[in-house]
């Protein structure tokens, strides 16, 4: 297990630095010119050419890959090219706005979708099952934009439920009504992740759990005289949410890599719309601590999936 | 004499895609005694299985009780509520199932799942209690090291240690009959023979039912022989009855392809062709186009029961002669 844990996080670390790299040179390849930004052109020439070295722009594009990668080691992210703040500081002010968002989205996904999926299960092709299952295939199936725009319209501006955008109203309160208020702010992106995640977790919920319940040790359950709760329970749960566990890793994932689509469509003001503002303004230090960062939460939530799996699997625990 | 478990009629079938059962098992009677072991032979198909799980009421979602009933100590199994099956089950009737490398759960300990039948029946006891009683069935079973094995999981047994394990399991709350189907079908032999050896122990205090297309597990352990053929119990009696005088082709069939050292054939005997699915079967003998000895009618009529002595029954047309007291 210790081995598989040591392989599992170094693997994790590679993936991390190949996500690095490219973007470093992703950024460094686009056509536009982040030296007009940062310098001013009123400024004198050789105050030019501090700025530009300030910032390592006079350097080969390797040289700076390879200063970038030292100073990443030691912790410096370096300094965002519009604000001048260190890209380390403005991380960590955006990254809990997106993971507030996700942790939410994704605990209620799983608090509603296992349920619902057992259930759904536990009688195929029956009542419950068809009417979930109708509901499932129409919110997977449904464009996510689409259905922001149709809730902010509907919600926001006609029947105005709820804040248009943002994670609270400024300037920020004190106390529970600071809470209640970003509570508030939420309700409309979670409400829009949730339909559509809540989906696949009740359909890998369902589809799992309905292949378990046909197995031998199901039938060997109840040759004991246990009913069917206990047997759904205890002999179908843990081998059937394996299966959840994984794809939820995968969900969570996706949502990362969707949250500049989510972020900016209701000015949430997290990493993914901090990726957006950046890449207008050509703001490389923070682009790359934007993605270093998303890339680091995608690589730990696989890692958690793959432990709780091995948790959950003694064949994969005791190898 | 009625017996400690008893089919009487019982008929069932499974659905097809078009909504209309097709009859598998049909008519079937037969009587296990309190104390003795039976044996359920036949071929592959013919529905061992299906009787078994007739008893248990755990038959596969698409089947379907056609009528019959079967009765365990005088009550009739197929009229009890659920939750009084489910008292029954695991208590008075267990069941040790075909395939020992699926019907352990993958996830959960062997000492919890063993255990889970106590827990069920006799809910006073404590888990120290309990733990204690696991440790000593596996034991009693045969499974070294118990107390290290106890928190194992099904794959770091072997297919024989897995039968063991189904084994103590199906025996710890001591049931008044103990089904085994096939249980040893999927081990060598060597291993086949020690599992064979614990049932037999094991079964001192209740009644046995064994399923098996092996004739010599028959002849070790068995006091009474129940022949199926497509469905339908085609002869039965008791194991001194049916191995002196088998009388149905079938069973004659089945005698004739044991392999013997006394006859040094050169090739194997088997029967030729295979066990009809029950949508091929006929209205009349199911085993009729394998009969060497088939009439016309028997493709039409079902056969009657015949009885040839107080304790042997044969279904045929042919013409037999009857023998007084076994
Ligand atoms: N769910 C099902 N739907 C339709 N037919 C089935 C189903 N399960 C079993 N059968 C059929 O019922 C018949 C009897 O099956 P059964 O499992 O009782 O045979 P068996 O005598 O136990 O054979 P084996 O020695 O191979 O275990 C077979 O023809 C089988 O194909
Ligand atoms: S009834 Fe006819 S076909 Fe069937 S076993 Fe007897 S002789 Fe053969
Ligand atoms: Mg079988």
């Amino acid at each position: 297990m210790a081995a598989y844990l040591t392989r599992r996080i170094f693997k994790g670390l590679l993936t991390i630095f190949a996500s690095v790299t490219i973007t470093f040179f992703i950024l460094r390849l686009m056509p536009a010119d982040p030296v007009a930004l940062v310098v001013d052109p009123k400024m004198g020439l050789e105050a030019q050419a501090a700025m530009k070295a300030k910032f390592g722009l006079d350097k080969p594009i390797l040289e700076q890959y390879a200063i970038f990668i030292g100073n990443l080691i030691q912790g410096d992210m370096g300094v965002s090219f519009k604000t001048r703040q260190p890209v380390m500081a403005v991380i960590q002010e955006k990254m809990p706005w997106t993971l507030l968002l996700l942790i939410i989205v994704v605990t209620l996904s799983l608090l509603v979708g296992i349920p619902v999926g057992v259930r759904a299960a536990k009688r195929p092709n029956k009542g419950f099952d068809r009417f979930v299952s109708l509901l499932t295939m129409f919110s997977i199936s449904i464009f996510i934009p689409f259905l922001s725009f149709a809730f902010l319209y509907l919600l926001a501006y006609y029947l105005k439920l709820l804040p248009t955008g943002g994670a609270y109203t400024p300037p920020p309160a004190d106390g529970l009504t600071y809470y209640k208020d970003v509570a508030r702010h939420a309700v409309l992106p979670s409400l829009v992740l949730f339909i559509n995640n809540v989906a696949t977790i009740i359909l890998y919920t369902r589809n799992s759990m309905q292949d378990v319940l046909k197995e031998d040790y199901i039938r060997t359950a109840y040759s004991k005289g246990w009913n069917e709760k206990y047997v759904t329970r205890v002999h179908g749960l843990k081998n059937a949410l394996i299966p959840t566990i994984t794809v939820t890793g995968l969900m969570i994932s996706s949502l990362i890599g969707g949250a500049v689509m989510t972020e900016t469509v209701f000015a949430w003001p997290g990493v993914g719309r901090l990726i957006y503002d950046s890449v207008s303004a050509l703001d490389y230090p923070v682009l790359q601590g934007a993605f270093l960062i998303l890339s680091a939460t995608v690589v730990v939530t696989s890692i958690l999936s793959d432990l709780i799996i091995a948790w959950l699997d003694p064949r994969i625990r005791l190898g | 004499m009625p017996g400690l478990l008893e089919f009487n009629n019982y008929s069932m079938g499974f659905l097809n895609d078009e909504g209309q059962v097709i009859n598998m098992m049909d008519n079937v009677s037969f009587a296990v005694q309190e104390g003795r072991a039976v044996g359920i032979v036949g071929e592959s198909g013919c529905g061992k299985s299906m009787t078994t799980l007739s008893i248990m009421r755990l038959l596969p979602n698409n089947a379907v009780v056609q009528g019959g009933v079967i009765n365990f100590q005088g009550t009739n199994l197929l009229a009890l509520s659920q939750e009084s099956m489910e008292e029954i089950r695991g208590k008075d009737i267990a069941m040790i199932f075909q395939e020992p490398m699926t019907s352990l759960n993958p996830v959960l300990s062997i000492g919890f799942q063993i255990g889970e039948t106590l827990q069920r029946h006799q809910p006073a006891l404590s888990k120290a209690e309990i733990k204690e009683k696991v440790i000593e069935q596996l034991r009693m079973v045969g499974i070294p090291n118990p107390e290290k094995r106890y928190s194992q999981f099904p794959h770091q047994f072997s297919g024989g240690m897995r039968q063991r394990v189904m084994i103590a399991m199906a025996t710890i709350c001591h049931p008044k009959i103990l089904i085994a189907d096939e249980p040893t079908t999927a081990l060598d032999v060597t291993i086949q023979a020690q599992v064979l050896d614990l049932m037999s122990k094991l079964k001192v205090n209740g009644s046995l039912m064994l399923i098996t297309h092996n004739l010599g597990i028959v002849v070790e352990i068995c006091d009474d022989v129940v022949v199926m053929y497509a469905g339908r119990v085609v002869e039965s009696g008791s194991m001194v009855e049916i191995f002196d005088h088998p009388t149905h082709p079938y069973t004659r069939g089945l005698f004739a392809a044991i392999p013997t050292l006394t006859h040094n054939q050169d090739e194997l005997y088997t029967i030729p062709g295979s066990v009809p699915v029950s949508t091929k079967f006929l209205p009349g003998c199911r085993f009729a186009p394998r009969c060497t000895q088939a009439m016309e009618h028997c493709y039409t009529q079902v056969p009657p029961e015949r009885e040839l002595s107080p304790s042997h029954l044969v279904n045929c047309w042919l013409e037999f002669e009857q023998r007084g007291e076994g």
